[in-house]
């Protein structure tokens, strides 16, 4: 038997051949996208595709693809508005409570339903009335239909936001009557009729195909196909992406860091919207908080623009309120604090207060536990020992809520983060004085802030609705209870040779994409 | 051998219960209402309420472990939170990634431990047998989701000669061979040097033996005696490690699955838990599970198959 023997030599000799074999040309590559198909990540499967009873996010982007929408959100610069779809050919806000649309001729459903009908939008309006989603349409009194393209939305009192948070967003989404009676009332993972540029298949656990729908007669989508890859993490997109094997993905607040000193080549980022809103807030109630001095004083110790360099990586836009970037009634400074260790040292004495020893509970996620370490060091400095308390999401989302224990009773601080529309209602409705105990977990009521929030929601002159929202927060401010941190955005990463089209609210509209 | 089998499948069986019963308990040993957590905060009071009852969690805990042993005895593992799909179904569609899966990636293991296994042996205390075992225990001490990361790196995003992400085409199976190579080669390559350094510690034990220098000294090839009588014998162990070795590249394949965003059992298991879709977790852990426990059965009984003393062992 010939036995093997090894030598320096034919080491060498074999690492160098393995060397300059790797570096040959010609081998299989895998070139990124072809010029009509688009491939994108999904971060979860698709679970419910009805409008009525979907999880949200990915799902609402295969509805804009599949479904018609009577409005769709329009960027104006720096701020968001709405504007009529396609699928309309008039979409009218008569008085505070009607709104008037007509529909496009030569809509047609697939799947041998006929055309799109003003009966089609009744149905799926009233539905969402009973629907998990009917909070979108508690507005809504019904739909009349006053011919086979035309009809009016009655409201059964005024409501500035419904075209913006309601026609717009997801469950502004219209089904085919008669397909989704026909599949018993309600669907899942399957459209019963499509009508929009493409059709819609899944594979479950790997990818969403939109195919270009042959009976779409409105405007021809830039792509033929897209490919939505279902990758859970983020960071395996982003590799996806540098590998050429997707167009555009979401990437998290560490990669936009790197991607800013060193973008990959031909790409570039696109942000979608920065619709989150975070901020530390405090017990008002709290024995050890019920002093506002001390409050304030917590306030004027924190360092909000060391959390965004140190956890955020700069990559955030600083907060002054609940109200986002975009958006009616941003503010675009603090009114009642700033970054003043001496001041906040002078209130605490003042206060009569020291030795004080607080606990700072949050979310057990990478960038908000290194935020409350950097809270931790800048109320050290005044002589405030903070214990951090990292949280798992069942715990966490449960500790301010009455009906879920008595965790409340001892929440002294907290860091939260809420997502919102396109609206200052949606961010606002969660401080009503109704809210204390459920949403509302710094515990203040104010008669001034509950009135405001009444007034937002009627009002229709945009300069007023400004000054309504201006002014809650100033309330909210006041109270001492909120320290408030960034708006994080959704940010998007892609090939320079396409322009992404995205919601405010970071969900993509792959209709809307271009080629540059 | 039959009574063997019995005492065996009766301990696999009491196994299965057991996590069955460890699995409840965390559901139930989880802070915060299962319910609540489920679908999320913002869920309306209505919604939490129907979710209670279609999930039995208004029942007594102990009526909710009957009614859960019962259904899966027949096959039922309940419905996903979110879709109302089967479980059962979903399992259903993915196992089928992971077997293939974990099966290139131990069979590529298998076909080269083997092989080196046996070349150190054969040579022991030479410098083949030291780089064998150098690359061994390298192989061993690193960890799949490390190999997965830099295999990535390294041949989808610099070099682009695989795919980085996927399962590749549905009825494509060329596609699919070229998505399954890095993340077997993650998953299977730390078992390389497992079996490796299993067979070489089995052969030099079998190749002491004095039916092996009798068959030397009648003369016959070398080759076969290490191939044809003393890999026979010490393969043995190594069929128990493979049956292990399964049930760990499972675990293993979870980091794969992710990384690469294939489907797969250990893909789902995990995005359950962050969806906190209980169902889901439940069902496919207990599959996962009883996936394993068969398997190792399986491996035992081929041994006690092979070797007689081994049925009196029990």
């Amino acid at each position: 038997m010939k036995s093997l023997t090894t030598s320096r030599r034919a080491f060498l000799a074999s690492t160098a051949a393995i060397g300059a074999y790797s570096l040959l040309p010609g081998l299989p590559k895998f070139a990124y996208a072809d010029g009509n198909v688009l491939k994108l990540r999904l971060d979860s499967d698709n679970e419910i595709l009805d409008p009525g009873y979907m999880t949200g996010a990915t799902e609402i982007e295969a509805q804009k693809q599949c479904l018609p929408f009577l409005a769709e959100y329009a960027r104006n610069g720096e701020t968001f508005g709405w504007q009529p779809t396609y699928f309309v050919k008039k979409l009218e806000q008569r008085d505070p409570t009607h709104i008037d649309f007509e529909l496009e001729e030569g809509l047609v459903w697939s799947n041998g339903y006929g055309p799109v009908k003003a009966s089609d939008v009744k149905f799926s309006y009233e539905r969402m009335k009973e629907s998990d989603w009917s909070g979108y349409f508690t507005a809504l009194d019904h739909v009349e239909v006053t011919g086979d393209r035309t009809g009016t939305i009655v409201l059964n009192t005024a409501f500035a936001p419904f075209i913006m948070i309601t026609l717009c967003h997801g469950p502004g989404a219209i089904v085919c009557a008669q397909a989704v009676k026909d599949v018993g009332g309600k669907f899942t993972n399957k459209f019963p009729a499509v009508c929009g540029p493409y059709t819609y298949e899944q594979t479950p656990g790997q990818r969403a195909t939109f195919k270009a729908n042959p009976e779409w007669n409105g405007p021809k989508p830039a792509f033929e196909r897209v490919e939505a890859n279902v990758i859970t993490e983020v960071k395996a997109a982003e590799l996806a992406f540098e590998a050429g094997e997707l167009d555009c993905t979401k990437i998290g607040s560490d990669t936009l860091a790197r991607y800013q000193k060193e973008m990959p080549a031909g790409s570039e980022i696109t942000v979608g919207g920065e619709l989150q809103y975070m901020w530390m807030g405090m017990n008002t109630e709290h024995p050890k908080l019920k002093d506002q001095k001390v409050r304030r004083a917590i306030q004027h110790a924190i360092d909000v623009d060391s959390i965004l360099a140190g956890a955020y990586s700069g990559t955030t836009r600083k907060s002054h309120g609940i109200v986002c970037p975009g958006l009616i009634g941003q503010r675009d400074a603090t009114k009642y604090y700033s970054y003043d260790p001496a001041k906040a040292r002078a209130l605490l004495e003042e206060a009569g207060v020291s030795g004080l020893q607080l606990t700072l509970r949050t979310l057990n996620q990478q960038e908000r536990v290194l935020a409350a370490q950097i809270i931790q060091a800048n109320l050290a400095a005044i002589g405030i020992t903070v214990k951090v308390m990292p949280l798992d999401s069942g715990p966490f989302w449960e500790m301010g809520q009455e009906s879920k224990g008595d965790t409340w009773q001892d929440l002294e601080l907290w860091l939260m983060r809420f997502g919102t529309t396109p609206d200052p209602y949606e961010a606002s409705q969660w401080f009503v004085s109704s809210q204390v105990g459920i949403w509302n977990w710094e515990r203040w009521t104010s008669e001034e802030y509950d009135a405001l929030y009444q007034q937002g929601i009627v009002e229709t002159d945009d300069a007023k609705r400004r000054e309504i929202y201006l002014k809650m927060q100033d309330i909210m401010e006041e109270t001492g209870a909120y320290v408030w941190i960034n708006h994080e955005p959704e940010t998007f990463v892609h090939r320079s040779s396409i322009n992404v089209n995205s919601s405010p609210s970071g969900e993509l509209n792959y209709r809307r994409f271009t080629r540059t | 051998m039959i009574i063997y089998l019995v005492k065996r499948l009766g301990l696999a069986l009491a196994v299965v219960l057991a996590v069955i019963l460890v699995l409840f308990s965390l559901l139930h040993l989880i802070p915060g209402d299962p319910a609540t957590i489920a679908l999320g905060p913002r869920a309306t009071p209505e919604a939490v309420a129907r979710y209670a009852a279609k999930m039995h969690l208004d029942e007594p805990v102990w009526m909710q472990f009957l009614i859960y042993v019962k259904n899966a005895a027949m096959g039922d593992l309940g419905v996903d939170v979110f879709s109302d799909r089967s479980v059962t179904t979903i399992i259903g569609e993915r196992i089928g990634f992971t077997l293939a899966l974990v099966s290139t990636g131990l069979g590529w293991a298998i076909l080269l431990g083997i092989p080196i296994g046996c070349l150190a042996a054969v040579k022991p205390n030479t410098a083949m047998d030291r780089i064998v075992g150098i690359l061994s225990v390298g192989t061993i001490a690193v960890p799949s989701f490390v190999v997965s990361i830099w295999s990535l790196l390294i041949f989808a995003v610099v070099l682009r000669w695989l795919p980085a992400i996927g399962a590749g085409e549905p009825g494509d199976l060329g596609d699919q061979i070229s998505h399954l190579v890095l993340p077997a080669f993650a998953v299977g390559l730390s078992w390389v040097g497992y079996v490796s350094r299993m067979v070489r510690a089995s052969m030099l034990e079998v190749m002491g033996e004095n039916y092996i220098r009798s068959a030397h000294a009648f003369g016959l090839e070398p080759r076969r005696v290490v191939y044809g009588y003393a890999l026979r014998v010490a393969v043995l162990p190594t069929i128990t490690l493979i049956g292990m070795g399964f049930g760990g590249l499972i675990s293993s394949a979870v980091f794969a699955e992710i990384i690469f965003a294939r489907p797969g059992i250990g893909k789902l298991i995990f995005d359950a838990v962050m969806a906190r879709n209980f169902p889901i977790v439940q069902g496919a852990v207990l599959v996962a599970t009883s996936l394993y426990i068969s398997i190792v059965l399986f491996s035992d009984l081929l041994i006690a198959w092979f070797d007689p003393r081994v049925r009196e062992s029990l």
